[in-house]
């Protein structure tokens, strides 16, 4: 059995087991005495933006190795944390407006960290897209990675402007110790456990594609040069 | 430092030959303004006023972005881009060159769109001017500077037109929201907010930086 194939093993495992005990705990949860049921949207929400900023975090830690080692598995890396990334980005941003429609009355505001969090989406998917346009893989590897670490120094600055612009915080700060109902911290552990699982397993899965492409773009080249 | 200066002059040289890409953006420029000026509320009370600062930055963003987007383009003619790498300097100073020149065009059109938003939205931007060039010069240099890095990859992307906007945009808010709130407490009450001016520099510092180091690798054939 391949190291990959046993990984794939190892983490569809994984998710399967924190998929269905994180689906019983969140539907045994009581229900928020102030928010009603919508709140358990939330136990989606949080765990969906841990994949998501581990992916974008992944994305450029890999793309400044990419640039450092010159090693094309690196790069691989840096792709396919980027794609895992902007999957979860998506729901967190697909989640975060039901839960808000339901609690604040509006789907959208131009809080701190919702800003924040589409314009993180919006640089990782000109990430992508940038990395569909560029012909040749060195050339893609090298741009992408790039423009990943200076999609990595913008944050913080992103963070002081949107201060600035008097984003006010409506959204709930983290939790800390003890703010949560009884009862309710099995399933929010177990959803970011799940989170980390599904993370892993599309993470190996998006690896094993991306390896599978550049053994086949090695074939092809071999084949053309021997027809020459 | 020898090769900012070359590169800077030879961009401008040819830009004074061909005059392209001022007129170009320009020309852009203006028609963005009286397209702004169109759909802005009728009359010049104040709510008109209040997105003067925010439409002003619209159109030197778009400017630039046209300007930028040219930046990169003349130097793939004959290969140009491969001299360049192979010349025997550091990348860098060749990058500040480029930058400097986009700097430098932008600059000019900022100045005529300025006196365009004047002459339409019917300000009195005279007792403001030099404040308002320290502005307009801070957010430009943000621009030109992760727009040259940009740009230089763009270019050799598939749609490099559609490409550049799409890398810069989602970069640009920080530079924007400095460059706007400055702007609009500078039109509406005279005076110009610190926190704004530092993001602006703190911002043009970081990219300038991340550029300079990471342009060596963009040119990298």
């Amino acid at each position: 059995m391949s190291r990959n194939t046993l990984l794939l093993r190892l983490t569809t495992a994984a998710l399967a087991v924190c998929a269905l005990l994180w689906a019983w705990f969140v539907w045994q949860a009581p229900i928020d005495s102030m928010q009603g049921p919508i709140q358990k949207i939330l136990y989606v929400h949080v765990p969906c933006v841990l994949g998501a900023y581990l992916g974008f975090a992944l994305t450029a830690l890999s793309g400044a190795a990419y640039l450092w080692r010159r090693d094309e598995r690196f790069d691989r890396l840096s792709a396919a944390s980027a794609e895992v990334g902007v999957f979860f980005c998506t729901l967190v941003l697909l989640t975060g407006p039901i839960w808000a429609k339901g609690t604040w009355g509006r789907w959208w505001t131009w809080d701190l960290r919702l800003t924040l969090t589409l314009l993180l989406y919006l640089v990782y998917v000109s990430y992508l897209l940038l990395r569909s346009f560029t012909e040749g893989s060195e050339r893609a590897a090298r741009f992408a990675a790039v423009y990943a670490i200076a999609g990595l120094a913008v944050i913080p600055l992103n963070y002081f402007a949107i201060d600035l612009a008097g984003g006010r915080t409506v959204h709930p700060e983290n939790l800390e110790r003890g703010s949560l109902g009884a009862g309710m911290g099995a399933p929010f552990a177990l959803g970011m456990l799940t989170a980390l699982a599904a993370f892993a397993y599309l993470l190996v899965r998006r690896l094993e594609v991306g390896t599978l492409r550049a053994e086949l773009d090695r074939l092809e080249a071999e084949t053309a040069r021997s027809e020459a | 430092m020898n090769a900012l200066l070359a590169v800077l002059w030879k961009d401008l040289v040819s830009e004074w030959r061909s005059r392209d890409r001022l007129v170009a953006m320009g020309v852009f420029a203006l028609l963005v303004v009286i397209v702004l000026y169109l759909a802005a509320p009728p009359g010049a009370g104040p709510e008109a006023r209040a997105h003067v600062p925010g439409l002003l930055w619209v159109a030197y963003l778009f400017a630039g972005v046209l300007g930028l987007n040219r930046a990169f383009a003349t130097e793939l003619e004959n290969e140009a881009l491969s001299l360049l790498a192979l010349a025997p300097v550091e990348r860098g100073w060749i990058f500040l060159g480029k930058a400097l020149a986009s700097l430098l065009l932008l600059l000019v059109v900022q100045a005529a769109t300025a006196v365009a938003f004047a002459l339409a939205f019917d300000l009195d931007l005279w007792p403001v001017a030099g404040r308002l060039a320290g502005v307009a010069a801070l957010g430009a240099a943000g621009l030109c500077s992760v727009g040259t890095l940009f740009s230089a990859i763009a270019v050799r992307t598939q749609y490099r037109e559609v490409m550049l906007p799409l890398l810069l945009l989602p970069l640009l808010v920080p530079v924007l929201l400095g460059a706007v709130r400055a702007t609009n407490a500078l039109l509406l009450e005279g005076t110009l907010p610190w926190p704004a001016l530092q993001l602006l520099l703190v911002t043009d510092g970081v990219f300038l930086i991340v550029s300079f180091l990471t342009f060596e690798v963009v040119l990298d054939e």
